[in-house]
C-alpha cells in the first residue's frame, strides 16, 4: 500500500470540511484518497465501496483521527467485510475523540499556554511564542505520524495496539500538568499585567476575577468567557460614567 | 494600527485569514490561539509588546472552553488581530481594555460565522449525497476541498471586519484615562476568572483539582515577589 506520505498531509486538514451531517467523514474520505489508489487496481470491485466507507460519518480528535484511517485502509487490503470496517470506525471513534481531546485539548495545550504566560511575566520576550508553537506542533505531529503508521500496520487489532501505547497515560499526566500549570501561568499574567496599577488596581481586579468565579459555579458552563468578560467591561465603564 | 501602511495592512489581513483557517480547517497549528495571533499582529504593527499583553489576556479568556470538535466555541484568531491592532502605538495600560473587549465582541462573531460554514458544508453534503453512493474519490476532493475555500473566505472577511472596527474603534472612541485603565483592570480580571474557572471545571473533584490549587499559590506568590505588588 503506497500514499502514507500524501495521506498524512491530507490528514493535516481533515476537519476543514467538517459539517454537521458527516462530521470529519469527508475529510477522512479525502485523507484515505492516496491509501486506497492501490486497490484501484488490485480489486477494482471492491474500490467503490471503499471510497464511500471512507467519507462516512466520523469523528475524533483530529490528531488521532489517522488511527482509524490507517486500520480502515489496512482492513480493506485485507479483504476485511466492509460490515466490519463500518463497526471498526465507530467503535474507534469515541476512544479517539475522548483520548486525543484529554491529551491535546484539556492537557498539552493549556499546559504550554499556561507555561508560556508565566515566561511571558518572568519577562520572556515574543521567543516563547514561537517555542509554544513549535513544541506544541511537534508533539502534535508525532502522535499523528505515530496514529497513521499504528494504524497502517494494525488493521483490525488497531483497538489493542491503541491500549498497549503510551496515550492513555499521557492523558492522564498531561491534564495534570495543565492544570498546574494554568494555576501559575494565570496568577503570574495577572501580576504581571496588573503591576502598573497598584494595590488598588490589583483589589479591583481580584474582586471581579472572584465575582467570575462564583459566577461561573453558580450558573455552570452557560456563563461563558466572553459574556462574563463583556458583562465585567460593560458595567465597568457604565459606572465610570455614571460616577463622572 | 494608526499610520499602518497598505502592505501592513494586507499583511494584517492575510495574517488574521490564516489564524481563522487554521482554528479548524487547516494545519491547526495554533496560530489561531490568540497568544500566537496577537503576538505576530503585534510584531507586524512594530509592537511587539502590545501584541504579546492582548495575546495573553485573550489566551486567558480561550482557556476557558476546549476547543473540541463539535463544540460551539469563540474564534479568536482575527479577533486577536483586530485587538493588537487597536492596542499597537498606544500606552498599553491604556489600549488593553478596550481592545480585549473588542476582540472579545470579534471573537463571538466568529463563533457565529464557524456555525454558519459548518451549516454550509453540511448543506453541500446534502447536495452531493447521491454522487457521494457512487464511490468516486473526485467527488469526495471537491466537496472537502471547496469548503475550505468556503473557509478562506469565512476568515478573509472575519479579518477584514477586525480591521475595520479597529480603524472604526481607533478613530471615534475617545475614553479619559481612569475610564481606560478602569477597563484594563477589569479586563485582566475577568481574563483570570476565566482561565481559573475553565481550569476548575476541567479538574473535576480529584487530583488535578489539587494541582490547579497547588499551581495557583505557585503562582501568586511568583506573581507577588516578581512583580512586587504587596
Amino acid at each position: 500500500m503506497n500514499g502514507a506520505g500524501r495521506a498524512f498531509l491530507r490528514l493535516l486538514s481533515v476537519q476543514g470540511s467538517w459539517n454537521y451531517e458527516r462530521m470529519q467523514g469527508i475529510g477522512m474520505g479525502f485523507a484515505a484518497e492516496p491509501l486506497l489508489d492501490d486497490l484501484r487496481t488490485t480489486e477494482p470491485g471492491r474500490y467503490p465501496e471503499a471510497v464511500v466507507r471512507s467519507a462516512e460519518f466520523f469523528n475524533a480528535n483530529p490528531y488521532l483521527a489517522g488511527l482509524a484511517l490507517g486500520a480502515s485502509a489496512r482492513a480493506e487490503y485485507d479483504a476485511v467485510p466492509g460490515e466490519q470496517i463500518v463497526r471498526l470506525r465507530a467503535a474507534l471513534a469515541g476512544p479517539l475523540g475522548a483520548l486525543g481531546d484529554s491529551l491535546f485539548w484539556a492537557g498539552i495545550l493549556p499546559a504550554l499556554s499556561g507555561l508560556a504566560l508565566a515566561a511571558l511575566a518572568l519577562g520572556a520576550g515574543w521567543w516563547v511564542v514561537a517555542l509554544f508553537v513549535l513544541a506544541f506542533n511537534a508533539v502534535r505531529l508525532a502522535t499523528a505520524s505515530w496514529a497513521l503508521s499504528t494504524g497502517l500496520a494494525s488493521g483490525m487489532r488497531v483497538g489493542g495496539a491503541l491500549g498497549a501505547s503510551k496515550l492513555p497515560r499521557a492523558a492522564t499526566r498531561s491534564g495534570a500538568a495543565a492544570a498546574f500549570a494554568v494555576g501559575v501561568g494565570t496568577p503570574m499574567a495577572a501580576a504581571w499585567l496588573l503591576h502598573p496599577f497598584g494595590a488598588r488596581g490589583v483589589a479591583s481586579a481580584v474582586l471581579i476575577a472572584g465575582a467570575g468565579l462564583g459566577l461561573a459555579r453558580w450558573s455552570g458552563a452557560r456563563f461563558t468567557a466572553t459574556r462574563f468578560g463583556l458583562l465585567a467591561l460593560g458595567i465597568t465603564l457604565l459606572l465610570r460614567l455614571v460616577t463622572a | 494600527m494608526t499610520g499602518a501602511d497598505g502592505f501592513t495592512l494586507l499583511l494584517l489581513l492575510l495574517w488574521g485569514a490564516l489564524a481563522g483557517i487554521d482554528l479548524v480547517s487547516v494545519p491547526q497549528a495554533m496560530f489561531s490561539r490568540p497568544l500566537v495571533a496577537g503576538t505576530v499582529a503585534g510584531a507586524l504593527l512594530g509592537d511587539v509588546g502590545a501584541g504579546l499583553r492582548v495575546g495573553a489576556v485573550l489566551e486567558l479568556f480561550a482557556l476557558d472552553v476546549l476547543p473540541v470538535g463539535a463544540v460551539r466555541y469563540p474564534d479568536y484568531g482575527a479577533a486577536a488581530v483586530g485587538a493588537a491592532a487597536i492596542a499597537a502605538g498606544s500606552p498599553w495600560e491604556l489600549g488593553l481594555g478596550v481592545a480585549v473587549g473588542i476582540g472579545l465582541l470579534l471573537s463571538a462573531v466568529g463563533g457565529w460565522s464557524l456555525l454558519a460554514l459548518r451549516r454550509l458544508n453540511a448543506d453541500a453534503v446534502g447536495r452531493h449525497a447521491a454522487a457521494l453512493r457512487s464511490g468516486e474519490p473526485s467527488v469526495i476532493r471537491r466537496l472537502h476541498l471547496a469548503s475550505i475555500a468556503r473557509d478562506v473566505v469565512r476568515s478573509l472577511l472575519l479579518a477584514g471586519l477586525a480591521l475595520g472596527v479597529a480603524g472604526v474603534t481607533l478613530r471615534w472612541v475617545r475614553l479619559d484615562r481612569g475610564t481606560a485603565a478602569a477597563l484594563t483592570i477589569a479586563a485582566v480580571g475577568a481574563a483570570a476568572a476565566s482561565a481559573l474557572g475553565g481550569a476548575a471545571r476541567g479538574a473535576g473533584t480529584g487530583s488535578r483539582r489539587r494541582w490547579l490549587a497547588a499551581g495557583g499559590a505557585v503562582g501568586t506568590v511568583l506573581g507577588v515577589l516578581v512583580w512586587g505588588l504587596l
